[in-house]
């Protein structure tokens, strides 16, 4: 098969301004350009199941973004069909947003798939958001840096944040932030392990099995321990990220971070592609 | 003085003897693999394991009483063998004369020095060209059937294949179905006397399946037996309209033979498309079924359907178990199978009656099995668009995975799941070759929705669970029993384990690195040492205990 190379835009969310990073990825020349199933309502029907199982998880129902990005703004912006299709069959790199290789994800099914969506789309973009992305950086430094890293600098503990802004809606880092997501993320969940003496460690979990616990403690050492080596290995129900409510940044605070951390699109060096 | 060293020289005679005597017994060629070894099972001398379930009961437990609950922690490697290509181990190994048949990933096949982990031979079969094959759920293999010197095996783009044991070169190369639409085959043959049986798969794709019957000898189809009956047959009514032709009901897993009954039992795959039905209104026969066929004509003998007009994607391809039981003061000859649907069933094997029919996980669609050996349907059955939660999930409360069956504690033995799903429902229209399955399922997650997965050890005669070891996710390992009462038995986090058949406590662990996954380990001997055998991603591992000495050339 004949193949050409096309920069393919990644998704992006929120900003006005388009500051997307290509990444290069093969889409085969037969490819149509424009999605042959649009309007088609079975198409579409199919489209939405498909739709809210397998990628609802992150998109969210209406596709307006709960961990992933809202991707009901993404013709507005520009991107194609065929780029689109692209971003499907190939997933975006150092996202969690995984390829969605054939046999099992047929062509047809990807166009089904974003039929379904652009029944969502808006005709017009949404507005450019509030907030001093500078001021935003000031907040990151303050609160933030000691567990989160953007490129070379930063803590460890919390997940990596240098391609956040292509990774999660404005929403969903706002309802993180604050402290009202109920979900931890793989690889980031909150654990105390009690050795015999009594003594804590607290870290978060990287990995688990019936009989050991993998950790990076709050002094960010990776370590495994056997559970039997331990009086308790406890999951913790809150977060290892402190809520950060009304009395600890205030809403102009808050949404001059958001804006920060949307502009982090990764264009720097490539940071590790979120621990697992 | 003179006497000892006499003494000596007698031993030193003695041992030449027994060694001459042993090299003369190795340099023998064994026999050919003959139907009545077939017939014989397992061996209390631990020399072979020839086919899938290693008896044709599918009892996965061995004679072998070496290895102990109390010794199994002195297991050690042997030695691993690594297949250097991608994809993984789904196999049963056959074992005969020390040397391991084993099929792989990528219509891969080895035969493996037992003693050392060697290499004799490699076949592999070039895959169709990139896009041709549409096989379903992995480019994988269940393992060799055997007769004669002989091995047999299906392959990826649904041909059946007869390999020379010695050599690995083709005998003769059977087209079973056309790949090109959607046919495929993983399936360990199930060898009955001068027959090779097996079975298609690609329900997802909208095929036809089949069971069919060839010629050990020449490769020549002897009888076929469609899974969904055509026009003019009986049981063909339960399809609406035309949806009979692309219906699906795949095989997937080798059935067991009754050699008295002179019948074989398969569990059926499920319909398609899957979770949208109005296409086919009906109980959509032999669908999620256990059908007994004729081993002389494929004739269908019985069925029984545990999951009539199924829109979960249940299919019924677990492994059948036979076995003969007291039940209600009464001797009865059965088939029993732990369901996909989230019931466990053992049915009179000699006319397909149910007798059992008990959830051993948590179900939400059926109340229970009614007298007439129909589910009691609840509520919220029928996914749709919007979604509806049901448990257990479109991976069931097991799976293709075997379970094993120790007749002298009576335990039937299965790794369940405990995970709840919400399925969509959507018309789809039939495209030759394309994924066809009108909806999907979506592991249910949030608060209170604990997935996880437990070996359960069940009493057949009743259903009830005697026991339960909890895996923290949902394990897709198969299992082995001995009648020493020893388990194995694997995690979804690459712990391969040993369990107490008696109490269900653990017993030892190793990490493999790697799953088992759909299939067990095997166990036999091997120069006086009980060797057990784990297929684990990419390897093979032999272990043997490490205190019990070498005797070359025994049992």
């Amino acid at each position: 098969m004949k193949w050409i190379y096309l920069a393919a835009a990644v998704l992006v969310l929120g900003a006005a301004e388009l500051v997307a990073q290509d990444v290069f990825v093969k889409i085969p020349a037969d490819l149509p350009g424009k999605n042959p199933l649009e309007g088609n309502s079975e198409a579409i029907t199919a489209g939405m199941g498909a739709y809210r199982v397998r990628c609802a998880d992150c998109h969210g129902m209406d596709a307006r973004g709960i961990r992933g990005p809202d991707i009901t703004q993404v013709w507005v912006r520009g991107r194609t069909d065929a780029a689109l299709f692209s971003t499907i069959r190939n997933g975006v790199p150092s996202t969690e947003m995984p390829a969605h290789p054939a046999p099992r994800t047929s062509d047809m099914d990807i166009w089904r798939i974003l039929a379904y969506l652009k029944t969502m789309a808006p005709a017009t973009a949404a507005g450019p958001s509030s907030g001093n992305a500078t001021a935003g950086e000031g907040v990151f430094a303050t609160n933030c840096v000691g567990c989160h890293r953007i490129g070379e600098k930063g803590g460890r503990l919390g997940p990596d944040l240098s391609r956040i802004g292509v990774a999660r809606a404005r929403a969903a880092m706002a309802r993180q932030i604050r402290g009202t997501m109920d979900d931890f993320r793989t690889g980031f969940e909150p654990v105390t392990l009690t050795a015999p003496n009594g003594q804590e460690i607290r870290g978060v979990k990287k990995n688990e099995d019936l009989f050991s616990v993998q950790i990076m403690d709050t002094r960010e050492r990776i370590q495994g321990y056997l559970r039997e080596d331990m009086r308790a290995v406890t999951n913790e129900k809150k977060s290892a990220m402190p809520a950060f409510g009304g009395d600890k940044l205030t809403d102009a605070q808050l949404d001059d971070l958001l804006t920060y951390l949307e502009s982090l699109q990764g264009t720097t060096a490539a940071p590790a592609a979120g621990n697992r | 003085m003179f006497r000892r060293s006499s003494a000596r020289l007698a031993l030193v005679a003695l041992a030449a003897a027994v060694f001459a005597a042993t090299l003369a017994a190795q340099n023998a060629p064994p026999p050919l693999v003959s139907a009545q070894e077939l017939l014989d099972g397992l061996k209390a001398d631990g020399s072979r394991w020839l086919t899938f379930g290693g008896d044709y009961g599918n009892h996965r437990h061995s004679p072998l009483t070496q290895i102990t609950p109390e010794n199994v922690n002195r297991l050690v490697p042997q030695w691993v063998f690594q297949t250097d290509t991608p994809g993984r181990f789904e196999t049963t190994p056959l074992l005969r004369d020390n040397v391991l048949y084993v099929t792989g990933p990528l219509n891969l096949a080895w035969a493996i020095d037992a003693r050392t982990g060697r290499e004799i031979w490699r076949y592999k079969r070039e895959l169709p060209p990139t896009g041709g094959l549409t096989a379903c759920c992995g480019l994988v293999n269940k393992g060799f059937g055997v007769l004669g010197d002989r091995l047999f095996m299906t392959t990826l783009d649904a041909h059946l294949l007869a390999l020379d044991m010695k050599t690995g070169n083709v005998v003769w190369d059977t087209t079973m179905a056309d790949y090109s639409k959607g046919y495929a085959s993983t399936i360990a043959p199930l060898v009955v006397k001068d027959k090779v049986i097996v079975g298609v798969a690609g329900g997802e794709y909208g095929i036809r399946g089949f069971i069919a019957a060839f010629d050990a000898r020449t490769g020549k189809e002897a009888w076929r037996f469609y899974t969904i009956p055509g026009p003019g047959e009986p049981g063909n009514d339960t399809w609406a309209g035309d949806s009979w032709e692309r219906g699906g009901a795949s095989i997937w897993v080798t059935g067991a033979y009754d050699p008295d009954l002179g019948m074989v039992y398969y569990g059926i795959g499920n319909p398609g498309p899957d979770y949208h039905s109005d296409s086919r209104k009906g109980d959509n026969l032999y669908s999620d079924s256990i059908v007994a066929l004729d081993t002389e004509t494929g004739k269908l003998r019985w069925h029984y359907q545990f999951t009539p007009h199924d829109l979960h994607d249940w299919d019924a391809t677990q492994v059948p178990i036979l076995a003969d039981l007291t039940i209600a003061g009464q001797p009865r000859k059965v088939v029993m199978l732990a369901n996909r649907n989230g019931f466990f069933y053992t049915l009179d094997r000699t006319n397909g009656k149910l007798i059992v029919g008990k959830p051993f996980v948590v179900t939400t669609w059926a109340k229970e099995i009614g007298p007439d050996g129909r589910p009691v349907i609840l509520p919220g059955y029928v996914p749709d668009e919007k979604g509806q939660l049901t448990c257990p999930d479109v991976t069931g409360a097991t799976n293709f995975w075997p379970p094993s069956y120790d007749p002298s504690q009576r335990l039937f033995l299965v790794n369940a799941r405990e995970v709840c799903a919400t399925y969509y429902a959507w018309k789809q229209e039939y495209v030759p070759g394309e994924r066809y399955t009108g909806g999907a399922g979506q592991r249910a997650r949030g608060p209170g929705m604990r997935a996880y997965g437990a070996l359960r050890a069940l009493d057949p005669t009743t259903g009830e669970r005697r026991w339960e070891f909890e895996y923290i996710s949902p394990s897709t390992s198969g299992l082995l029993s001995t009648a020493s009462g020893v388990i194995f038995s694997g995690d979804a986090e690459g712990n391969f384990l040993a369990i107490d058949a008696r109490t269900g406590k653990f017993l030892w662990r190793f990490q493999m690195g790697s799953a088992l996954h759909g299939t067990s380990a095997i166990t036999y001997m091997l120069d006086g040492r009980q060797q057990v055998l784990v297929p684990a991603g990419t390897t093979l591992t032999a272990w043997a205990l490490s205190d019990v000495p070498r005797v070359p050339g025994t049992r």
